[in-house]
């Protein structure tokens, strides 16, 4: 009797089949669901880690009592509902009012619940606590989706969150390892920006135009200058749009042009600096909407420069390669100013980014 | 992994005196900033300015 009619090899041949046929998703399942548990046992630790560090600051810096804990736990667990967008008419100034009511709301209450903190803090203390509630959400989700996929047993279900699992990841792993730069108020990557702006105020009498943003006027080879961003060193994006609006409503502008860290490609190199069109804003939308109906309407070309870095360099402490490029980029703007601007012109000039560790 | 090595990331603070340009590089200090007053340059006696503030990362 050879291989092929041995009963027995047959069973050893068959059995797998079947065994695949009427089990092999649920096979799958197990297997995925062991590499997704650790992601989930490891976002756990990254939500648990940022809570505490934001409780250790707060402890740190003011008087601390128990009840302040249940406070900040409701903090973490608090929500946004985004306007309807059936009917889009309308729907940026419905978002942009709901994220600043939040933003407001937050930054009372943490008033409220820490009194002693100076301005500073409680910028970095709310950036902390955005850090915290972020990975809280993440976990929160990704747990969410992988329960619901085990519960109902449905391999296709726990797929699209296999995939992604690997960018959440990044991003999580970026924003735990955010939290050390911003309790120390450190300049981020996205700081690059507010860094190159910041130089170029110096020396120059600066005014708050809107909140949490700084204007400075100065003069270059015969063109007035509007030099604009975030009020450092706290931890701050301000509100650039609102400042744009309010200077092109008083004077007449001829350029605009935006400094802003930018996401880089996979294979492109870090800390590489770009020039191009278009409003260079990160964010909801919100200010690109604003900044890019403003240049419309007054029809102001909008010029921007952007330092190219990864989700984890924007967040992070800026690396040395990003730093190293502040002065090249001051210096491409003076060039651009040159180039696209005649003599007796304004220009606004905006350091978009997070402010943290840079003045002006 | 089992072999990989712990990267550790080190701030560092470069002060840049305005007379000289003489550029130093030390540990981040608390409450240091970009472009504030930081120690005198050794050879000008100016108050040197933070330059720039950046990480370095290393394996532990």
């Amino acid at each position: 009797m050879n291989d092929d009619s041995n009963p027995l090899m047959m069973l050893i041949w068959i059995l797998p089949i079947i065994l695949f046929v009427f089990y092999g998703q649920r096979i799958q399942l197990y297997v995925t669901s062991g590499e997704i548990k650790k992601a989930i046992k490891k976002l756990d630790a990254f939500r648990e880690e940022s809570r505490n560090e934001l409780i250790d600051y707060i402890k740190k810096n003011t008087s601390f009592e128990i009840d302040s804990i249940k406070k900040i736990d409701r903090f973490l667990d608090y929500f946004t509902i985004m306007p309807v967008d059936m009917d889009p008419n309308g729907i940026v100034d419905k978002v942009q009012h709901t994220v600043r009511s939040r933003e407001d709301y937050t930054r009372e209450h943490i008033k409220i619940l820490c009194p002693q903190l100076s301005d500073f803090e409680l910028t970095k203390v709310q950036t902390l606590l955005e850090l915290a509630s972020s990975l809280q959400m993440i976990h929160k989700i990704v747990n969410h989706m992988f329960l619901t996929a085990k519960k109902q047993n449905n391999y296709p279900l726990i797929l699209p969150l296999q995939m992604i699992l690997p960018f959440v990841m990044e991003q999580a792993e970026a924003m735990r390892e955010a939290i050390p730069a911003f309790e120390s108020g450190q300049p981020v990557g996205d700081g690059i920006g507010p860094m190159v702006v910041g130089k170029m105020m110096l020396n120059c009498e600066k005014q708050i135009l809107s909140f949490q943003t700084a204007l400075a006027k100065t003069d270059f080879e015969n063109r007035q200058l509007f030099l604009l961003k975030a009020e450092g060193p706290g931890s701050t994006v301000g509100r650039p749009a609102d400042a744009l609006e309010k200077i092109v409503s008083e004077n007449t502008i001829n350029a605009i042009i935006m400094v802003d860290a930018a996401l880089k490609m996979e294979g492109e190199e870090s800390a590489s600096v770009a020039q191009g069109f278009g409003a260079a804003i990160g964010g909801i939308g919100t200010e690109r909407f604003q900044i890019e109906a403003v240049a419309t309407t007054k029809n102001i070309p909008v010029f921007s420069i952007v330092v190219k870095q990864s989700v984890k360099e924007a967040i992070t402490l800026m690396t040395k390669e990003i730093a190293d490029k502040a002065d090249d980029t001051r210096l491409q703007v003076y060039e651009m100013i040159k180039e696209n601007t005649k003599e007796g012109q304004s220009i606004v000039v905006i350091g978009v980014g997070n402010t943290v560790g840079v003045p002006q | 992994m089992i072999f990989s090595k712990k990267k550790i990331i080190i701030a560092y603070t470069i002060e840049k005196c305005p007379e000289c340009n003489m550029q130093r590089k030390r540990k981040f200090a608390k409450d240091d900033v970009l472009f504030s007053e930081s120690s005198k340059c050794p050879s000008c006696d100016v108050i040197c300015m933070i330059e720039k503030i950046f990480g370095e990362s290393f394996e532990q």
